[in-house]
């Protein structure tokens, strides 16, 4: 669990009696988002009609979010497309990042996660009331459904509803957590079983690390979609 | 599944915050909570005012000018083709005409010539006809000449002769008449 240990680096920062301090989980922040623009900028400096392989990737990242947006969300989540573009590639390079050897994984951390999904949640609510007013509270009250069923379906839907922000923090916490745990014991097997015993364990570190890079793109993208999905329910009220 | 395990794990943790942070969940420990926080938001604002000002409309612009450049290609070599295609007809066209004209040129100097050549063949035809004509009568003409002559010639050769044999003078006159007779006997084989 040393792993994920946060400590502070350099001087500590106290503003109003809360401790700022710069730690490590700061600096993997801060290299992660400087990695992005770095090659976002690299991808976008070329003003090449036939693209290199860097702009390339970088017009594969916006295609694939303009895509996922305007599937699950349609036209009218246009202008929340930089911020989901910036979402996924925060939790993207984050995760990635993350994977390389003695690094810190941002998103292993319960409140960088629950902080995202609490400003999603938020986001999305105000979004509905924005565009629908009192109406968006319908959302809690699905059509067609019998008279003596409604009372609890709309408790089930309003605790479904609350309960977004947690599950989808949680997702993402847990999935890393748990991931970058097992690559750990299967690394403490390896040591411990020593030359005879160790390859069995290193093998399944080999395929897990396999494994827990699919995890990261899949999570990044999953959280990505869901918000995308909660964004559509506020915009476009379908129930 | 696991997540929910996990939420499990979380939520009973909070409750037991000392107990968390020492069980082994740093995560759970909220000594940097607010610190993460802090920086997560700072980082995070500064990611997104970066990308959606600076890196998406550059890559936007990108794109669209790539599809543009492809329509506008496109576009072109559709109105290349085109143009090709009416060239092509129209130099057809022109060729159609040529033809016509040729085969229409080649008639008309064939009549032409054609007509030249009658005029002329029939000219040449009558001039002939004229020469061959005023020919007969000059040799019609030198015919008798040559007879008139040849009745002179045979009546001084006959009186010559008459004279020579006899010894006497014979009438002029009755030689001539005997000539006339004895030439006009035989005028038909000659003339």
């Amino acid at each position: 669990m040393q792993q994920f240990t946060v400590h502070k680096i350099g001087p500590e920062i106290k503003i109003a009696g809360i401790d700022l301090s710069f730690t490590n989980a700061s600096l993997f922040m801060v290299i992660s988002a400087s990695i992005i623009i770095l090659f976002l900028y690299l991808g976008s400096k070329n003003k090449r009609i036939i693209p290199s392989k860097l702009q390339l990737i970088a017009e594969m990242f916006y295609a694939f979010v303009a895509k996922m947006i305007s599937d699950t969300a349609g036209s009218k989540a246009k202008p929340y497309f930089p911020f989901i573009f910036s979402l996924f590639m925060f939790v993207l390079f984050c995760n990635m990042v993350g994977m390389l050897p003695y690094s810190f994984t941002v998103t292993s951390h319960i409140i960088v996660t629950l902080i995202m999904a609490l400003f999603i949640f938020v986001a999305v609510t105000v979004i509905g009331f924005i565009k629908h007013g009192i109406k968006y509270l319908s959302i809690f009250v699905p059509s067609g459904v019998p008279a003596v069923l409604l009372p609890l379906i709309t408790i089930i839907e309003i605790i479904s509803y609350l309960s977004r922000p947690v599950s989808l923090s949680v997702r993402l916490f847990a999935n890393m957590m748990a991931g970058h745990t097992m690559l750990k014991v299967f690394g403490g097997f390896v040591v411990s079983l020593g030359v005879l015993g160790g390859w069995l364990p290193l093998s399944f570190s080999v395929a897990l690390t396999g494994l827990e890079i699919l995890v990261a793109f899949l999570q990044a993208y999953v959280f990505a979609i869901l918000t995308c999905i909660y964004l559509n329910d506020a915009l476009n009220l379908h129930h | 599944m696991k997540s929910f395990l996990f939420l499990f794990i979380a939520l009973k943790a909070i409750d037991f915050d000392l107990y968390a942070a020492e069980a082994g969940m740093p995560q759970l420990d909220p000594t940097y909570w607010a610190s993460q926080a802090f920086w997560l938001i700072l980082v995070f604002t500064i990611l997104y005012i970066s990308i959606s000002k600076f890196c998406l409309p550059k890559i936007k612009n990108n794109l669209d000018n790539r599809e543009s450049k492809i329509k506008e290609d496109l576009d072109n070599a559709n109105k290349f083709k085109e143009q090709t295609e009416e060239k092509i007809k129209e130099y057809e066209a022109i060729l159609e005409s040529a033809k016509k004209e040729v085969t229409k040129i080649h008639f008309e100097s064939k009549k032409i010539l054609d007509k030249n050549i009658q005029s002329k063949k029939n000219s040449m035809d009558k001039e002939i006809e004229k020469e061959i004509s005023k020919a007969q009568k000059e040799i019609l003409e030198i015919k008798k000449n040559s007879i008139l002559s040849i009745q002179k010639i045979s009546e001084s050769i006959s009186s010559t002769l008459i004279e020579s044999i006899s010894g006497d003078k014979l009438n002029e006159s009755s030689i001539r008449a005997t000539v006339e007779e004895v030439s006009k006997k035989n005028i038909g084989k000659y003339l």
